[in-house]
C-alpha cells in the first residue's frame, strides 16, 4: 500500500506528455514519468519514493515502437521487458532482459524504466552502451537524439522534465556475436552480484558490467586490456580487473572481495567465449 | 473400505485455485477501522521520547498507542511489553499502534511518528550472549513472572537451562577412540508464509472480545489474552478462517494481543491490523538462529559411545516460546542413533535480535543440521562411509531415547529400512562424489532424521460430528485447516471408520472457539493423531448411538448390526437395516411415535504418558511417537565458482500409514523444499547495529519455481500403534534433514567442511580460500 496519494495523467503525446510536466512542476507537484509503475508501488510504499503526481507514458505510440526503420532498430521505453523477450529482435537484449526480476514483473518493468531506475542495476542498458546505440529524448526544449555512451553516466543524464522516448541501434551491433552471463549469491533469482554483457565487433570485445559497482557502466580502459593482444587471456583479465575502480559494492548479495573473484571468472568465460568464435 | 491412502482432493481445493477461499484479511465490516505499527529501525536501543503530535493531526486517525504500560506478556516467561516501553530490544519491535479509518491514513500517520533513540550497545549473537562481558537485554531477568520448571539465571542473558544426563559421560568417553568436536552456527530466519499475519479485534458493549485471525492456535490466543489481561476467558471468542500457510509462525500469539489493544483504544470498536511483509518477516515472531558445540566420540569400529552437546538457541530478545523451542533442542538432541552416555546443555539465550516462534521441525532441523554435520566428519575421521556410519548406530527397538525412554517398534519405527531404501534410491554406491569434468563434481550427503513432539502432557483434542437429514455427516474439529489437508484427511477417517464415502463427510473449515471443540494448537504434525483419534471416538460414539435406536427398531442386539454406505444392517442379513436419514434425526415408527432424536457423536484425546521432563537429567516420556526418515541430496557443485545447483532431494520417511498419498507427498516436498531454502539461502543478515539489513523479499529469497531439485518421496509404513490406522506425523519430517544432507554433500563436493548456514557459495568460497 501506498500511503501517498498522487494524480495519475495519462497523456497521448509526446508535447502532451511534456506539457503536463511543465504544468504540473510549476504547481510545485514534483511530477515523475510512470511507465511500469513497479518502482513506483515498491519504492513508494517504503517511503523511499514520494510524488504527488505521475505522468503514465504508456499511451504515447513512440514509445511503444518495436520496429526496423531504414535499417535500424527502434525500440520504445514502454516497451516491456517481456515484449522485448517475445519479438527477440535484439538478441543480446532479450538475455540481459530475461535476467531482470522474475517474468511477472517483466510483464510490467519496461526498457526506458529499467534503463532509468531507481535500483541501481538497471541492466537493461548493457546492450545498448555496447551497442553504441542512440537515445532520443523528449524534454520541454523539443527533441534530441544522442549517442548513449554520451548520455549515460552511471544514470541517463536527463534534463528536467526530459524523457527517454526511444532507442536506436544499428544492425550489424544487433547481429555481433554477444553473450550476458549474470551471477547472483545463490541460484537463480535475485539481484546481480554482477552481470556481465559481452559484444564482439570485428576482432573487438566490449564488455559492460552491472551490479559490481553502484552503476552499470562500460570502461573503454577495460575493453583496452580485453583487446590487447601481447598478453594470455588471464593476464588480460587481471589487467582489465585492475582497473576496475574503488567503488565495489560489498552488500548484502556478497561482498566486494567475492564480487571480485566472481567477476574475474565471469569475465573469463566472457571473452573466451567470444574469442571462441574467432577459432 | 478405500478412503485410507486414498489421493483424496482436499475439501478446500476449489475455493483456493479459484481464489475465492477467503482469510483473515479478506473479512471487513461497515466502521471497521485499521491499526498499523510502527516499528524500531534499531537492534538495541532507549527511547527517549515519542512525538505523536503530527501524526495526530491527520485527518481520519482515531488513537495512538503509545508509551503506555501495559501487562508484561510471553508464554513461559512474562519479559515482553506488547508495546515497547522505555527500550527496544530489537529491529523490528513495536513502539507504536495507530488507529484510523483507512489502512492509508494508519500507514501515512505511522510514518510522522518520529521515535528518538539512544542506541545501546548490541547483543549481536547468542555466543556473544554468554560472554561474561555482554550487555544485558534484560536487566531484571529473575525477577519476571514465570512458569514453573523455567530457570532463568540471573543478571545473565540466560532464559532457561535444559539438560541431558544420560549415562555416565565419563564413560562414554573412556570408551570412545575417536572423536570430533565442533562449532556450528546458523542466524534467525522465517517462515515466509504466503499470507502474512492479520488479526481483527472487537470489544462488545457487554466484554465480550471477539478476535478473528489467522492463528495456528486460536483456543491458546483466548488463553493467553486472557491471562495477560485477566479477563474472563469465556468472554473471549477467536475465529480463526483458512490460514495461508503456518509453519510454526502462526502458534506464536503476538499481532491478536495489539489488536486487541488497539479496539481497547479506540473503545472497542473493530480494527484490523495486517502485517506487511516486512513487519511479518521482522517485527512479528521469526525462525530462530542457534550456536551449537558438538562433540561426539565412538569406537574403532563405529559404535557410537558419547555424545556431548551445548546448544544456544537464539531467542532473540523475547523467550516466548524460545525455552521451549530449547527443551526439544534438548529432548532429541541427536541424530536416531543408539547412543548410551549421552550430555547435553541446551540454553535459550537472549540477544537483540528478533524473537522466535516455532518453526516447521520444532528445533529438530537445527539440531539435526549440526549433529549430522558432526555424524559426516567423524566418518571422514574414521575412513568409514558416512552412511554406513549411521547404519550401524541407527536406533533400534529396546533401545532408549536421550530422555531414557525404551523404544519399541510402535514408538520409533524402522531407521535401518529407511537408510537402506535411501541408499537404492540415491545410488549410493556409484560413490559420494563423482567427477564430471575438471571443473564440475556430483556429490551426494545423507542425513538421518527423527522427530518426536514436545507438546505439553495435557493437550487435548475434540471432535463433533453431526448429522444431515440426509444421513450425511458434518465434522467439527478445532484443527485450523492451515493448508496441510489435515480436515480432509479426518474425514477420510471418519469416513473409512463409516464405511461410507468421503465426500459424504462435511468439514467445517473455520474454527470458533465458541463452537468448535478445542484442538490444543494446529502444530507438531499432532493432528491426525489427536485430532484423529478423537474423531474416531466420535465416530463411534455416534454408531453406538445409531446402533442403539435401530437395535429396538429392528429387534436386534446392538453388536449384531453394522454400519455402511450411510445405512445401517443386520450383519447376517444385509438386506434389512435402516438408512441413515431414517435414524439419524430419530425414528418415528409408522403410529406417529418417535424414538431417539439426532445424534452428536462427541469424542476426544489427551496424549498417553507424557510426562515432565525430571530438572536434572531430562529423564521423562516427551510424546507419543517418533517419525523417522532418512534422506539424501544431490549437488552439481563447480569447483570453479563455487556455485551449485541441487540435482536430486531424496526423502524415505517412515511416517507409518499413509492416509492421502499425494497429500502425503506434497506436505514432504514442501518441507523439503522449505529445508533447502533454510539451508541454501535463507538467512537474516545483520549488521553491527543488530539492524536487519534484509528485510524485504526482494533480498531475503524463499526457493523459487525453477530454483526445485528433482524430487524423489517413499514412505516407509511402520504403524504407530496409538494412532488412527497407524500414522505418524507427516507435516514436518521432510524438512528435517535438508540443510544437513545439503551441507555434507557441499562438504564433500567441496573438499571442505563447512559449519554455518546458510550454504551460500560466498561462504564455501570464504572456507576454502581461507584455507588455501
Amino acid at each position: 500500500m501506498i500511503p501517498f496519494d498522487f494524480e495519475y495523467y495519462r497523456p497521448e503525446s509526446i508535447s502532451e506528455a511534456v506539457q503536463l510536466f511543465i504544468e504540473l512542476d510549476q504547481a510545485g507537484k514534483n511530477p515523475v514519468y510512470f511507465s511500469g509503475g513497479t518502482e513506483i508501488i515498491t519504492l513508494g510504499r517504503i517511503n523511499v519514493l514520494y510524488t504527488n503526481a505521475v505522468i503514465d507514458i504508456k499511451g504515447i505510440p513512440e514509445c511503444q515502437v518495436m520496429d526496423y526503420h531504414e535499417g535500424n532498430l527502434y525500440l520504445g521505453s514502454c516497451c516491456t521487458l517481456v515484449d522485448i523477450e517475445e519479438k527477440n529482435l535484439f538478441p543480446l537484449l532479450t538475455a540481459t532482459s530475461k535476467e531482470v526480476a522474475d517474468h511477472t514483473a517483466r510483464t510490467k518493468i519496461t526498457l526506458g524504466g529499467n534503463i532509468c531506475a531507481n535500483l541501481f542495476y538497471r541492466e537493461a542498458v548493457l546492450p545498448f552502451l555496447l551497442a553504441d546505440s542512440q537515445v532520443i529524448i523528449a524534454g520541454p526544449n523539443g527533441y534530441r537524439t544522442e549517442y548513449i555512451n554520451q548520455v549515460f553516466n552511471q544514470t541517463l543524464q536527463l534534463e528536467r522534465g526530459e524523457f527517454l522516448v526511444q532507442l536506436i541501434t544499428e544492425p550489424d551491433k544487433i547481429e555481433a556475436p554477444s553473450i550476458n552471463i549474470k551471477r547472483r549469491r545463490q541460484w537463480t533469482t535475485g539481484y546481480p552480484l554482477v552481470t556481465v554483457a559481452g559484444l564482439k565487433l570485428g576482432e573487438e570485445i566490449r564488455v559492460a558490467i552491472s551490479g559490481l559497482c553502484p552503476y552499470p557502466f562500460r570502461s573503454q580502459k577495460m575493453e583496452y586490456y580485453i583487446n590487447s593482444q601481447d598478453f594470455s587471456q588471464r593476464d588480460r583479465i587481471e589487467k582489465a580487473l585492475g582497473d576496475v575502480d574503488g567503488n565495489v559494492l560489498n552488500d548484502t548479495e556478497g561482498s566486494d572481495k567475492y564480487r571480485l573473484f566472481i567477476l574475474r571468472n565471469t569475465m573469463l568465460d566472457i571473452v573466451s567465449t567470444l574469442e571462441g568464435e574467432r577459432a | 473400505m478405500t478412503n485410507i491412502g486414498k489421493s483424496v482432493i482436499r475439501k478446500e481445493a476449489e475455493d483456493k485455485v479459484t481464489g475465492r477461499a477467503k482469510y483473515t484479511a479478506d473479512y471487513s465490516s461497515v466502521g471497521m477501522l485499521f491499526g498499523k505499527t510502527v516499528i524500531s529501525k534499531h537492534g538495541h536501543a532507549r527511547i527517549n521520547n515519542i512525538d505523536v503530535s503530527e501524526a495526530e493531526k491527520v485527518p481520519g486517525v482515531r488513537a495512538i498507542v503509545a508509551g503506555e504500560r501495559f501487562p508484561l506478556t510471553g508464554e513461559e516467561i512474562r519479559d515482553r511489553p506488547p508495546i515497547a516501553v522505555d527500550k527496544i530490544r530489537y529491529h523490528g519491535e513495536v513502539t507504536a499502534i495507530v488507529v484510523a479509518d483507512s489502512p492509508s491514513i494508519a500507514k501515512k500517520a505511522a510514518t510522522l511518528i518520529h521515535v528518538d533513540y539512544v542506541p545501546l550497545p548490541v547483543v549481536n549473537s547468542p555466543r556473544e550472549a554468554v560472554k561474561k562481558s555482554a550487555p544485558l537485554v534484560h536487566e531484571n531477568v529473575a525477577l519476571y513472572e514465570k512458569d514453573e520448571g523455567v530457570n532463568p539465571i540471573p543478571e545473565s542473558n540466560i532464559a532457561n537451562h535444559t539438560k541431558i544426563r544420560k549415562g555416565n559421560i565419563k564413560k562414554g568417553w573412556d570408551q570412545s577412540e575417536v572423536t570430533v568436536e565442533n562449532n556450528f552456527s546458523f542466524p534467525p530466519s522465517d517462515h515466509i508464509a504466503m499470507e502474512t499475519r492479520s488479526a481483527i479485534a472487537e470489544i462488545k458493549p457487554n466484554g465480550d472480545i471477539h478476535i478473528k485471525t489467522s492463528s495456528q492456535a486460536p483456543f491458546m490466543v483466548k488463553e493467553l489474552l486472557s491471562a495477560y489481561f485477566n479477563i474472563e476467558v469465556g468472554k473471549i471468542i477467536v475465529d480463526t478462517p483458512l490460514v495461508g500457510g503456518g509453519y510454526g509462525g502462526k502458534a506464536s500469539v503476538q499481532l491478536e494481543i495489539l489488536a486487541y489493544l488497539a479496539s481497547k483504544a479506540v473503545g472497542g470498536r473493530v480494527v484490523k491490523m495486517m502485517n506487511e511483509r516486512e513487519e511479518d518477516l521482522i517485527s512479528s515472531p521469526c525462525h530462530m538462529g542457534l550456536d551449537a558445540t558438538v562433540k561426539i566420540g565412538c569406537t574403532k569400529e563405529g559404535i557410537l559411545k558419547a555424545a556431548e552437546l551445548t546448544y544456544l538457541v537464539d531467542s532473540g530478545a523475547y523467550s516466548d516460546k524460545a525455552i521451549h523451542l530449547s527443551r526439544a533442542c534438548a529432548v532429541d538432541c541427536t541424530g536416531p542413533y543408539r547412543i548410551d552416555h549421552i550430555w547435553c546443555d541446551s540454553y535459550a539465550v537472549y540477544t537483540n535480535h528478533p524473537y522466535p516462534a516455532p518453526y516447521r521441525g520444532f528445533s529438530h532441523a537445527e539440531v539435526h543440521f549440526v549433529f549430522e554435520r558432526a555424524m559426516d566428519i567423524l566418518a571422514r575421521k574414521l575412513r568409514m562411509d558416512p552412511l554406513e556410519l549411521r547404519r550401524k548406530n541407527a536406533i533400534l527397538p529396546g533401545d532408549t531415547s536421550p530422555t531414557q525412554v525404551v523404544l519399541n517398534r510402535s514408538t520409533v519405527g524402522d531407521v535401518p529400512q529407511c537408510i537402506e531404501k535411501v541408499k537404492e534410491l540415491s545410488r549410493w554406491n556409484e560413490g559420494q562424489i563423482i567427477e564430471v569434468d575438471k571443473r564440475y563434481v556430483r556429490a551426494k550427503g545423507i542425513a538421518c532424521v527423527w522427530k518426536n513432539s514436545t507438546i505439553p502432557p495435557e493437550s487435548s483434542s475434540g471432535v463433533v460430528i453431526t448429522f444431515n437429514e440426509d444421513g450425511t455427516l458434518n465434522l467439527i474439529s478445532g484443527v485450523v485447516e492451515i493448508g496441510t489437508g489435515t480436515k480432509t484427511v479426518l474425514a477420510q477417517m471418519v469416513a473409512e471408520y463409516f464405511r461410507m464415502d468421503t465426500n459424504d463427510v462435511y468439514v467445517r473449515m473455520n474454527v470458533d472457539t465458541q463452537a468448535t471443540p478445542e484442538h490444543w494448537k494446529t502444530v507438531a504434525s499432532r493432528g491426525t493423531l489427536m485430532a484423529g483419534r478423537a474423531a474416531l471416538a466420535a465416530a463411534e460414539d455416534a454408531i453406538n448411538q445409531i446402533k442403539d435406536i435401530a437395535s429396538r427398531v429392528l429387534k436386534v442386539r446392538p453388536d449384531d448390526l453394522e454400519v455402511g454406505n450411510r445405512r445401517i444392517f443386520l450383519r447376517e442379513e444385509p438386506n434389512r437395516g435402516l438408512d441413515f436419514k431414517e435414524v439419524v434425526y430419530g425414528y418415528t415408527y409408522p403410529e406417529g411415535n418417535a424414538i431417539g432424536g439426532q445424534i452428536i457423536g462427541r469424542g476426544n484425546y489427551i496424549l498417553r504418558n507424557v510426562t515432565h521432563l525430571d530438572p536434572e537429567t531430562g529423564k521423562g516420556n516427551p510424546g507419543p511417537e517418533w517419525a523417522v526418515g532418512a534422506q539424501v541430496v544431490e549437488v552439481e557443485f563447480d569447483r570453479r565458482d563455487y556455485t551449485y545447483r541441487i540435482l536430486k532431494a531424496i526423502s524415505v520417511l517412515d511416517i507409518g500409514k499413509v492416509l492421502n498419498y499425494k497429500g502425503a507427498l506434497g506436505q514432504v516436498t514442501g518441507a523439503m523444499c522449505m529445508g533447502l531454502g533454510f539451508g541454501g539461502r535463507e538467512s537474516f543478515i545483520f549488521d553491527q547495529q543488530g539492524r536487519v539489513l534484509n528485510p524485504q523479499l526482494r533480498t531475503y529469497r524463499p526457493v523459487q519455481f525453477g530454483e526445485q531439485p528433482e524430487y524423489i518421496v517413499e514412505f516407509v509404513e511402520t504403524p504407530h500403534i496409538d494412532a488412527p490406522f497407524g500414522a505418524r506425523g507427516a507435516g514436518e519430517q521432510g524438512l528435517l534433514g535438508m540443510p544437513a544432507a545439503l551441507g555434507n554433500s557441499l562438504s564433500v563436493a567441496a573438499g571442505v567442511e563447512l559449519f554455518h548456514l546458510p550454504l551460500i557459495p560466498e561462504s564455501i568460497w570464504a572456507e576454502k580460500e581461507g584455507r588455501e
